[in-house]
Order: structure tokens, then sequence, then C-alpha cells
């Protein structure tokens, strides 16, 4: 025991002997304060992302098929959706999974995108249009609805003029560039008095030449890309409890519907200008950033003042006037040309931007569509059906929504919720009753199945049947016979008026499913448990966790945990081989104190020990401080949260900021980290040490 | 005299040293008895085998050929450990250049051998400790560190050192080679006063005539070989005659 208290004694006296020891001391100090902070705060991230990934899509578990070619990406891989072989019925899943006593819900799942065309402005107007006069074809005229026709007109005859005028000055740009004359010609007709003249006689006639011939040279249609899980609607609800209806309402039980992510529906369906002036109104409030000094918001005041083409179009003559006499006013300008005007409110400064933002929407946005889609609105997806064919399906959406916590990230805001009946349909999945109405209609068509071989036969031979559908990939879904004939009855309102039962919405095809389990503390084992379930093998399921499930997002704390200890162990090679040299010098300079000490009667052990002991005393004085200092950062951390500086990293901190806690674990790594390191870098100089003779101390120094 | 056993017996002692390949002769047959309470003096001009042969009395080397005895135990015979557990023990240590542990006190070098012996238990260590540092003078020193203290007090520090295991033997290599004339005489009385109060038996080397003329004995080496073994007085004459031819 006294031995002990010298050893330590005369270890913690060597400590500050040498400058060499402060060096070794600094670097361990480091390092410890690196194993400390950086575990603390990955396992912090890890905790929050997964509160994140498992809150938003992925639950617990994720169960898909084992035939699949990919491993499942929820969020997506890195070349787009994951090939994940179908399952064809979720209700033998469910019935399976359930069995286990910790699977609280099992929620059904599949994942695809698709492109939309939100349409362009000529497009929206005219399509109000048709509908209209199809109603008074069907209902009879209303003066009401005369009213709303005559504004309509005008504002298609006044986005002509527009296009007039915009085609002038660009073939003033571009002198060389030759016009199609068929579109100069269209646009022509469609300027002429004589058109809309006789525009009533045929309304139907006239609306198709100016949806064919004169929308298209409008290109202000955007095309977007929508990512969406197609599921049990009420389950998700119910399971994924972060979920936040913000807009409009849920889905009703068993119907066809879709909730779109707040966060998409405002990025990408709002209208730019109005997201922009809110972008740089929230940099302003929140970020401490001026328009002056910030090349993103001075692009954004930029691209207001200049893009006002999405603002004048969308304007009828009448509410032009308006917009124009407002913007007089607000102005105290006597220009008369609306873009001119629109143009130079929204050249805003870091001065009048909080002025100029408030009137922007409460005198310009009341006379405008704030969105390119409204609740209730019906959607009409196209998206590449497994077999390669174009499907179209139309899905009324009810509402947006997000997950608490995650507003403002991109990751969990990409993903738009879809209803589990419609999502079989894009997917090219039939249900039994489109089976059945294809069969029908074949029946009545008195359609012939025509083999590959026999097809030119039946096409150019004698004997040609009233109708043709060829089945050209025998064996696969027939798509083939959907398209033309069946896409209108797709889309007839019939289908979306439809209350699906849960059982049907169940029986069908899913791509994955979701687990919730009752106790997340048991995850680990209720995976084990459900990857040796034999009848689940038996189903050809693959039972992964939340962070597989994830893909490459799910990867992200493992790569960054990677990195971390890379440069924790280049640090700790380094302290190895600086600590390996300096005591090898020291105990050089010490030759002379441990002959002595073996002369006196010390034994080798005792000098081994000793070493020993001065590096465990050096790195545990050091390492301690850096723990210390460690544990400080990551306890006010805890206190202040760190705010996440991108929207990228709402993500990663589930919420706008991270409030790292320590685990008793980095610090028991870390103890262990520090001793064995100086452990085994001193055991080589320490062994040395022993073998010096006792006869070194009898020599003279001269 | 007629003491009973002696205390190191040495008997036709041979050490050679090897630098690279010639072998160099430290000792070439040399034999002597030290017994029991004797004071004596190792004498000879630097390289004659003084230092050789206090190392093989020491424990701390052993020899090429011929038998050294210590407390009756045979060097050759023991282990490394065995010879370690013989100098913590048996013998102490006194070095011409003090050789105290820099970073421990004064009071913490003296207690060291009593810590390795782990035979005291701390009260009893502390007591050892402070009579012995009383005995040479030094008990108002006892927290002080060694680089604080004058060659005189740390070679006496050495000495309380040497002494407080109680061994048999205290051997001294040079003792007084790094200190002036006078505190090397007062090492040497108190060395002298130690071994007429415990009896402790003193073996140390020196070529400094005057330190010889205290000893009981002083034996003369000469290229690795005993000359005689005289009184001091002898002793004294001899090397001053010789000091005088050159």
């Amino acid at each position: 025991m006294s031995t002990l208290k010298l050893l330590l004694q005369v270890a913690f006296r060597n400590l500050f002997k040498s400058w060499v020891n402060l060096i070794i001391g600094g670097i361990i100090f480091f390092a410890t304060f690196l194993v400390v902070t950086g575990g603390a705060l990955l396992d912090s991230v890890d905790s929050s992302m997964s509160r994140s990934i498992i809150g938003s899509i992925a639950g617990h578990i994720q169960v898909y098929s084992d035939k699949s070619k990919e491993e499942l990406a929820l969020f997506g891989g890195m070349s787009g959706e994951a090939d994940v072989a179908a399952i064809d019925s979720f209700t033998p899943i469910k019935a399976a999974l359930e069995k286990n006593p910790n699977v609280q819900t099992v929620v059904p799942m599949g994942t695809n995108g698709a492109l939309i065309t939100s349409g362009n402005t000529v497009d929206l107007t005219l399509a109000r249009l048709r509908e209209l006069y199809r109603k008074n074809s069907t209902e009879g005229e209303t003066p009401e609805r005369r009213t709303q026709i005559d504004s309509l007109k005008a504002h298609v005859r006044h986005l002509a003029e527009l296009l007039e005028a915009e085609k002038e000055t660009r073939k003033q740009l571009i002198r060389d560039q030759e016009q199609d004359p068929s579109e100069v010609a269209a646009l022509a007709k469609a300027r002429s008095e004589e058109f809309w003249a006789g525009f009533e006689k045929d309304p139907f006639g006239s609306l198709e030449f100016l949806e064919n011939d004169l929308a298209p040279q409008v290109a202000d249609g955007d095309l977007l890309f929508i990512r969406y899980v197609g599921t049990d609607l009420d389950a998700f609800q119910k399971s994924f409890d972060r979920m936040r209806i913000i807009d409009g309402q849920a889905v009703p039980q068993g119907k066809r519907g879709m909730l779109l992510s707040k966060y998409f529906y405002e990025e990408f369906l709002k209208l730019k200008t109005a997201r922009r002036m809110d972008l740089i109104k929230e940099a302003l409030d929140t970020k401490q950033k001026t328009i002056a000094a910030d090349p993103l918001l001075t692009r954004y005041v930029k691209e207001n003042s200049t893009q006002t083409r999405e603002i004048v179009y969308q304007l009828d003559p009448f509410k032009s006037k308006q917009a124009v006499a407002r913007l007089q006013d607000l102005l105290g300008s006597k220009e008369t040309d609306l873009s001119k005007l629109v143009s130079e409110f929204l050249a805003v400064n870091d001065q009048n931007f909080e002025t100029r933002y408030k009137q922007f929407y409460e005198q310009l946005v009341p006379l405008l569509d704030l969105y390119r889609l409204k609740m209730g609105d019906t959607l009409t997806i196209t998206a590449f059906s497994r077999t390669g064919y174009v499907q179209s399906v139309n899905v009324p959406v009810y509402g947006t929504y997000q997950f608490s916590g995650l507003e403002k990230s991109p990751l969990a805001g990409a993903t738009n919720l879809m209803d589990m009946v419609s999502f079989r349909e894009l997917y090219g999945y039939l249900t039994d009753e489109k089976k059945e109405e294809i069969a029908q209609l074949k029946s009545k068509s008195g359609a012939a199945e025509v083999k590959r071989e026999n097809a030119e036969d039946a096409l150019f031979g004698e004997a040609a049947p009233s109708s043709l559908v060829a089945d050209a990939t025998p064996g696969l879904i027939n798509e083939n016979d959907q398209i033309g004939t069946n896409s209108a009855a797709l889309r007839s309102e019939d289908l979306l008026k439809r209350v699906y039962a849960q059982k049907e919405i169940e029986a069908g095809m899913v791509l994955s499913a979701a687990i919730i389990l009752k106790d997340p503390e048991q995850l680990e084992a209720t995976l084990a448990e459900l990857q040796n379930n034999q009848e689940l093998k038996d189903l050809k399921l693959r039972v992964v966790s939340w962070q597989k499930a994830a893909g490459l997002i799910g990867q992200f704390v493992l790569m960054m945990r990677m990195v971390l200890w890379g440069i924790i162990v280049i640090l700790f090679v380094v302290v190895l081989a600086v600590i390996n040299n300096a005591v090898m010098m020291a105990t050089l300079q010490r030759v002379k104190e441990v002959g002595t000490m073996r002369a006196i009667g010390a034994q080798r052990s005792f000098i081994l020990s000793m070493v020993m002991l001065e590096t465990v005393v050096l790195g545990l004085v050091f390492g301690g401080l850096g723990a210390g200092a460690g544990s400080a950062l990551i306890h006010w951390l805890g206190n202040v949260g760190i705010p996440a500086g991108s929207e990228e990293l709402y993500f990663f901190f589930s919420g706008p900021r991270l409030l790292p806690t320590l685990s008793a674990s980095n610090l028991i790594v870390a103890f262990f980290l520090v001793v064995g390191v100086s452990l085994f870098s001193t055991f080589y100089p320490a062994f040395l040490a022993t073998r010096v003779s006792p006869i070194t101390a009898m020599q003279t120094d001269e | 005299m007629p003491a009973a056993e002696p205390i190191v017996s040495i008997n036709e002692v041979t050490k050679d040293y090897h630098l690279g390949k010639v072998v160099v002769p430290a000792l070439r047959g040399v034999s002597l008895e030290v017994h029991p309470g004797e004071f004596i003096s190792i004498a000879g001009p630097s390289g004659s085998g003084k230092t050789t042969l206090l190392n093989l009395i020491g424990c701390v080397d052993t020899a090429t050929s011929g038998v050294v005895k210590v407390a009756g135990q045979d060097t050759k015979l023991l282990s490394e450990r065995r010879l370690t557990d013989l100098r913590l023990n048996t013998i102490g240590f006194i070095f011409q250049s003090f050789n105290l542990v820099s970073v421990l006190s004064v009071f913490q070098n003296v207690e060291f051998p009593l810590l390795l012996q782990k035979k005291l238990n701390t009260q009893q260590r502390r007591d050892r400790v402070m009579q012995l540092l009383e005995q040479v003078g030094l008990a108002g020193h006892a927290k002080h560190r060694p680089n604080e203290l004058s060659g005189g007090q740390r070679q006496r520090v050495a000495v309380a050192r040497a002494l407080v295991s109680q061994p048999q033997i205290v051997l001294a290599d040079e003792p007084t080679a790094n200190l002036d004339s006078v505190t090397g005489q007062q090492i040497i009385d108190l060395m002298k006063a130690m071994n007429r109060e415990r009896g402790t038996t003193f073996i140390f080397s020196t070529h400094d005539t005057k330190v010889m003329t205290h000893a009981n004995a002083v034996v003369r080496l000469k290229d690795g070989k005993i000359l005689d073994r005289v009184t001091p007085a002898e002793a004294g004459m001899a090397l001053a005659s010789g000091a005088e031819a050159h």
C-alpha cells in the first residue's frame, strides 16, 4: 500500500519534470476530449436521427421481400428508388408479425416516385373554362357561370396578348431564330376578333384549338418529381404520432386520397414569388442576415423582380387593372404597365422589405392563386409502372401534413402520403375490380387476343377484327389493355367516391411493412426473434432494423463514427509513438536513478510498475482533464443546444436544436482507451528500464 | 583478530571486462576477508580495480572466477532476485555522486529502502527515518528536496539511507570525492561514528590519504591485485613516498 503510494508520488512528481510530458499530455487531452465530445455528439445525433427515421416513415423494423434485388432504402438510394420486389398480399404478413408480443402495429407501405405536370397558366385557365362549359351543357347556363366564363375568356385573350408581346421582344433579341410558322399562325388566330366572335358557336372545338396550339407556347408549366409512400393512411397516422395535419383534413377512412408534405407543398406548389418572399423573411428574421450582404437573398430579390410573368399571367384583365391601381398607389407611381410595376414593387431592399412583404400578402396575393394546387383538388399522377407502361391515376389531395420537429427537413418533407389502392394502381398492380372491368370491356368490344407471332396477319390480313388489343408480353400484367380505353374509367369520379374496406386495403400488394414496437428498448431482441421466425422465412421476407431500412441516410451516423474513430485512432497512434519515444528518452535520462534503486534493492517488477504507472498517471491526469472539458462542453451544449444551421440538419437533429447528452459509456470508452494506450506505449521502454544494471549506480558522471 | 565468521570472504577472484574483442582484466586473483565491525578502506590509483571489487562485494556484479561470499552466501549461486534481496537486506550503499532520487524529499529518500523491505509499518518507518536523520543532523530538512541541499548534506542523506535498513555492511565508493576536504572529513567522521555505535561493517574506497587514516585497515590495490593489507599509518607513508617519487 505504502509502496503504491510512493510509486504514485514518484509518478506525479515526474509528471511535470519534463516538457515532453506536457506535449504528450496535451495530445492525450485533445484525444480524450475528442472521444468524449465526438462520441457524445454522434450518440446524440444517432438517437435523434433514429427518432426522425423511426418517427417519420420507417418505424422500428421494416420487412420486405427476400426476392428483392436491392436493399430497401426508404429515403431513396444512390440511384433513385431501390429495386424492391412486390409482396403479393399484406394480410398474411400482418398476421404473422402480430404474433410477436412486442409488435404493436404493422403498417403496409410502398415507396415510389412519379412526375407530375402542374400545367401552365393557360392550361389551368382553359381547364376551368371547359369545366364551366361542361356544366352549362348538362345543367343549363346560369348568369353566374356566364360571368365567370366571360372573365376567363378575357383572361385567355389577355394571355394571348401578353404572349405576342413577349414573342415580339424575343424576336428582337434573337434575330436568327426562325419562329415556327404554325405557332405564329395559331397565335394570330387566338388574337383575332373573328375567333372570339365565333367562340360560343363551338366552345369545345375552340377550347381544343387553344389547348393544342396556344397552351404549348406558354412555357411556365413545371414538370415536378413527386415522391410518395403508399400506405394505409389511417394506420399510418395512428402509428406515427409525430405526424400532424396542417392544411385541409385527413383522408377519410378507406377513401382514395393524398396528403402532401407541407414542405413539398410550400417548396414546389406555392407561387414562386411568394415562396421567395417567405424565404427572405425567414432569413432576415431568424438568421440575422441582410439582403445586401447575402448573395442568396440578393438573388431571390433579383429573380422576383425579373420573373414577373408568373404573376402577370395569372391575372385576368379585370384583376390586372385592380393590381395596377393598387401597385400605383403603393409605389406612388404613374406607371401603367403591370409587369414594370410588379418588378419595381418586388425589387425590395433591407429598409422596405417588412412593409413590402406585408403589402404583398395584403394587396397582391388576394388577386392571385397562391398555390398551384388547392386542398380538394385532384392531382393526376403519371407513373411508369413496373412493366414499363405509363399509368395515370387521379388522386384527390385532402391536406398537407408534417412531422413535428422535422418541419424544415427536406428529407422528411420529401415524402407525400397516398392511399394504398391508388399506389397499387400506379405501381401496375391490378385490383380484382379492375381485372373484372377489363374482362367486361374486352368481351363488350369483341377484342380478340392476338399473339405476337400472329400480329401481322391480324393487322394486315383480310379478315381484320373490328378492334385490336395486342398482348405484347404474355404472362405479365396486361396494362396494354388499360391504355386509352380504360384510363377514362380510372379517372371517373365514382372511383374517388368509393370507400374501400379495411380488408381490401390490406389484402393487396405492398412493397414493405413498417413495424412499431411496444417496447422500443427491446428492438435488438425483437429484430433477432423476427429474423429467425420460421413463418416469416416461409413467407420469403427480409427483416431489417430502421437503420438498414433507411438506406444511405441510416448509414450516415455509422460513416461519421468511422470518420471520428479514424481521427481518434490516428491521434492515439501519434500519442503511442510520442509516448514511446518520450518514455524511452526519459528512461535513458534516468538510468542512474533506476540503477540506484536497483542497487539499493528494488526488484525489476518495481521498476516496471514505476515506469508504467508514470505514464498511466500522465494519461489519467490529462485524459481526465480532457474528459472533464468534454463533459463540460457537452453539458453546456445540452442546456443551450446546437442550432441546426442548415435545413438538412433538422433531420439529423430531429428538430431545430440538438441537445446532446453524455452517457457513461463515452467516459468508460475514453478511460479504457487512455489507460490502454498509455500502458501499451510504455511497455517496451519500461521493459528496457528493468534491464538497467545496478552497476550504473556506481559509475561516476565524469 | 579472533572474530568468528568473516562477513565478506573473497577467494582467488578474477574479473574480466570485455571491450569489444579485447579482454580487460580488472581483478587478477584477489583474496580478502572482512570481519564484522571493521572499517576498511580500499585504496589504489584509478583503474586499480577498487570499484570492481566493491561491485562484487555489493552483489551488483559477479566474478569471472573465484568465490565471493557475502553474509555467508556464495553470490554466484544466487538468482538475480535473491541477489537483489541480499542487497536490500544486508548491504547499504553510499555513492560518490550521492544518487538521491531527485523527485523525492529527504525523508522519502531515506524511507525508500524500508518501503522496499515491507517489514515496518508507517509509524515504525517514520521513527526509524527520523532517528537516522537526527543522527546525521538533518532532521530539520526532512521535507526538503535533494536539490535544496548542499553536497555534504546530500551525502549525509545518503549515509542515512544506507543505514536505515540496518544492513550488516555499508559499501561506499569514493564517498568524499565530490566534496571539499572539510565536508569530506565530516562524512568520514559520521561513518566512523555509525561504525562505532552500530557495529556496522564499512568498506569504502578512496584515493585520499587523509581519509584512509580513519580506517582500521587499508587494503591497497594495484593493477587488479592486492598489494598488501596495512595500517593507515603505513598506507599513508607508502602513498606519500609514492607521491614523492613522481
